[in-house]
């Protein structure tokens, strides 16, 4: 019996971990909640697929940390939705949702050379 | 893609901004000259009251007997103007990129609503263009530098309806938009387009010595 509700949390611990996996794998667009209704169409992505295309093995390459605008690339939040730091509205320093995606996404493959740049390369009709 | 996407949204979109920006004060100063040195006593009876108010009643559709003589052409104009301006400066996507390249942000109009400007814009330019072909006097005094004009704002809004719709090849028609919209900039100080930079002073002009030295109204 002692050991039972330890064993249970872990169960459920793994479980959210493993569904957190699996959401990403089956992850082809970005469409937080958040934004509510969309502008355009939701930006097309493919989490596993683009990481394994463009050689990302480590999660806080996009998953990062920070405070006050400014990104802390030792601490890594994967798990964490965007949208629980990057508020829609921008708050202080803090870059604003769509803001923060449009940077994330289009400054990585500016700085590449690769990948989508323009509006409707990501943005799909 | 990425390297031809840089380049038009990089160093030509400054270049054309420069062209755009500079060259029209260098052919406003230099309007100024000429006019100071083959028509000094036009800038003496220059007036801000005879000026204002000929603007102001050209700015009033059907208000002037130039507008009132041809009203098909007036509606076209009107429009047309309204929404060359309204379209681009307030189209979310490049309010996006406002805010990605310099972190600005202002109030934007539906996608929808930007569409049917756009198509609007293009409807008037045929409209135009239908007008230099059939309208006999107009015909005759339309040169090739009339039809540059026309198919240099054409562009933009042709190449950005296109793309927008992702209709044939996407990568290339968000970069001829670009190069487009950056033609139409750099071309505002030296072609017909001038009138964006002139208009309000030819207006003022008119209106002073109409005032002043006529007395009587100009529109």
């Amino acid at each position: 019996m002692k050991r039972t509700l330890p064993l249970l949390l872990l169960a459920a611990l793994s479980l959210a971990c493993v569904q957190a996996a699996f959401s990403q794998q089956d992850m082809k667009v970005l469409a937080p909640a958040a934004l509510g209704k969309l502008t355009r169409p939701a930006a097309q992505f493919n989490h596993d697929p683009h990481n394994e295309k463009a050689k990302l093995d480590d999660c806080v390459i996009c998953h990062h940390g920070g405070a006050d605008g400014k990104q802390d690339k030792s601490v890594s939040t994967e798990g964490t939705p965007c949208a629980d730091c990057h508020k829609v509205k921008s708050v202080g320093k803090n870059t604003g949702l769509q803001r923060a995606y449009h940077k994330q996404c289009i400054d990585c493959h500016k700085a590449k050379g690769k990948g989508p740049v323009a509006c409707g390369q990501c943005h799909k009709r | 893609m990425n390297a031809a996407y840089e380049f038009v949204t990089g160093p030509l979109a400054w270049l054309a901004w420069g062209i755009f920006l500079l060259g029209s004060a260098f052919r406003l100063a230099s309007m100024y000259q000429l006019a100071k040195a083959k028509d000094a006593p036009s800038l003496a009876f220059m007036s801000w009251s005879y000026s204002l108010r000929s603007i102001v009643n050209w700015l009033i559709p059907f208000n002037a007997l130039g507008w009132r003589k041809s009203p098909a052409m007036t509606v076209a104009t009107f429009v047309f103007h309204i929404c060359l301006l309204v379209a681009p400066i307030f189209l979310v996507a490049h309010v996006m990129l406002w805010d990605q390249f310099f972190g600005v942000s202002y109030v934007t109009i539906p996608d929808s609503v930007t569409d049917i400007l756009t198509l609007v814009v293009i409807g008037a330019c045929l409209f135009f263009a239908g007008r230099r072909f059939l309208q006999p006097d107009v015909r005759y005094l339309t040169t090739g530098k009339d039809w540059l004009a026309l198919v240099i704002v054409l562009a933009p809004f042709l190449t950005g309806f296109l793309a927008y719709h992702q209709l044939l090849d996407y990568d290339l028609m968000v970069i001829l938009h670009v190069v487009a919209g950056e033609i139409m900039l750099a071309a505002i100080p030296f072609t017909r387009l001038s009138h964006m930079v002139f208009a309000v002073f030819t207006r003022a002009y008119m209106g002073s010595e109409f005032g002043g030295v006529r007395h009587a109204r100009d529109w």
